[in-house]
């Protein structure tokens, strides 16, 4: 049976800032906010043209170009920066990890 | 009239949680506008103003002239004579700035103890704290099995909060980030020490205590924990300065700042020791201690952990005392309030003490069952409250 895919949403994960793969070692918690589902509802007239065209229309025109045929689930804004210690008892600040909204872009 | 609250919601109704026959004082800034709408009193409180502004020597020469003796004389009966002021609240620094216009003068500023400006922590802040003391006292490490680090627990809650994760890395990214070099001087200041501890009142301002005060007063089974404790106010920038001033120049800066001055002398009058209880704190309320102690974080007078020793907590100022000269003992005693303070140290002490525990849980209990009973009294009597 085919799994229903849900569409894009923000979901959340606890993560330790070790293990978001920055290279920072910290035990810290932090929530992670990602996107994530499909976009299939946001179609439009760009994306069926650009389906059509990598199935045939480039290689008519001698073309090899490779296009995405659909809108992504990606993060529209981020949250703000965020600050922890590591495990050295350094403080470190880092940007755009986690999302605030998400979209189909 | 008071609002007044069902038995059931003794919890919310703060109002008639404070000791038997206690009155709200009149706050500062409404003392000063009834000041104001009397001729009299008004012109008393400008030239009272008048006499305060100058520096600290020309004003005790003008205070002791007759115009601001007289001045003082007639501002005494006034409403401005007992107000208070609330912590936290709405135009907080005004309150603060209005109370010291006619407090500096009756003391001429040189009383080693002054009087809080903010109103007693009674009952109901009491028992807002209880749980986080019991809590923290009880166990640490329930978990067994689990690394222990109370500190990175508290740091995990934090993160999870929106409001708290906000303002702690906004504090954290202004302490840590190094300030520019200027063209002109090659010593680069490690951080902007004003916007840091600006920063940190604001934490400890908005962020609910029950997330902010375990990131601070977690309890340590080793030194990693320790130190991420000692560390949690950013300390190279908001506690330590490259010069390290006598303590008595500490006091005095901060005397100058109205905040500051009231945020010591309110932790002066909460976690002063006294020998007439079993905590050392006036009267073995130390959650007022605990209260008063954050509310200097932040400011010229911001306390830290001196080291990152898990079970013995010692406290202390960016001062010292050595080459005070014959001012030696005086600024021995006002560090000492830090340093050597066992209200303060079993205030913020987490080792375990079930015996005290259990001790302070009955004398809770009791408190509320007596102020529980007071508010079904008058419940009883006036029918209409409830």
């Amino acid at each position: 049976r085919a799994r229903r895919q849900k569409p894009c949403t923000l979901r959340e994960l606890e993560l330790t800032v070790s293990e978001l793969g920055l290279g920072y070692e910290s035990d810290e918690t932090v929530l992670l906010r990602y996107c994530s589902g499909k976009c299939t509802a946001h179609r439009r007239n760009y994306d069926i043209t650009m389906e059509h065209m990598m199935r045939t229309g480039f290689k008519k025109k001698g073309r090899k170009d490779k296009v995405i045929n659909g809108p992504c689930c990606r993060p529209t804004a981020f949250e703000k920066d965020f600050s922890f210690l590591d495990n050295n008892s350094r403080y470190h600040t880092i940007q755009n990890v986690s999302a605030k909204n998400c979209g189909c872009v | 009239m008071l609002p007044c609250c069902r038995p059931a919601d003794v919890s919310v109704c703060d109002s008639e949680l404070g000791p038997p026959g206690w009155r709200e004082p009149l706050d500062c800034v409404r003392a000063s506008e009834l000041c104001n709408q009397n001729n009299q009193c008004s012109s008393r409180y400008r030239i009272m103003r008048q006499c305060l502004s100058g520096g600290d020597k020309e004003r005790s020469a003008m205070l002791a002239s007759r115009e601001c003796q007289g001045a003082l004389e007639v501002l005494q009966d006034s409403p401005l004579y007992d107000c208070r002021c609330k912590r936290n609240m709405k135009k907080e620094l005004q309150c603060l700035q209005n109370y010291w216009s006619i407090h500096m003068g009756l003391t001429e500023g040189e009383e080693f103890y002054e009087t809080s400006p903010y109103e007693p922590i009674h009952f109901s802040e009491e028992f807002r704290h209880a749980s986080i003391i019991s809590g923290r006292r009880m166990s640490p490490c329930s978990e067994a099995g689990k690394p222990c680090n109370p500190c990175l627990d508290a740091a995990k809650a934090c993160n999870l909060n929106e409001t708290c994760k906000r303002l702690r890395s906004a504090y954290n990214s202004i302490c840590s980030k190094a300030t520019p070099p200027q063209a002109t001087s090659a010593n680069q200041e490690p951080c902007s020490r004003k916007r840091c501890q600006k920063a940190l009142r604001q934490f400890f301002e908005r962020v609910s205590w029950e997330l902010s005060y375990p990131l601070l007063f977690c309890s340590c089974p080793d030194q990693a924990c320790a130190e991420r404790r000692r560390r949690t106010i950013v300390p190279s920038c908001s506690h330590q300065e490259r010069h390290k001033p006598s303590c008595l120049e500490l006091r005095r800066t901060c005397r100058s700042d109205a905040l500051c001055r009231s945020r010591l002398a309110d932790f002066h009058m909460n976690c002063q020791m006294t020998p007439h209880s079993v905590t050392s704190c006036p009267h073995d309320n130390f959650h007022g201690c605990l209260m008063s102690y954050v509310g200097l974080i932040g400011s010229d007078v911001t306390p830290n952990y001196s080291d990152s020793s898990p079970s013995n907590i010692s406290i202390g100022l960016w001062c010292s005392c050595r080459g005070t000269g014959a001012q030696e003992a005086e600024c021995d005693t006002f560090h000492r309030d830090f340093t050597h303070n066992t209200c303060l140290s079993e205030s913020t002490d987490a080792k375990e003490k079930p015996a005290e525990v259990t001790a302070d849980r009955d004398l809770l209990q009791q408190q509320i069952a007596a102020n529980a009973n007071r508010i079904l009294q008058r419940c009883i009597n006036t029918p209409s409250f409830c």
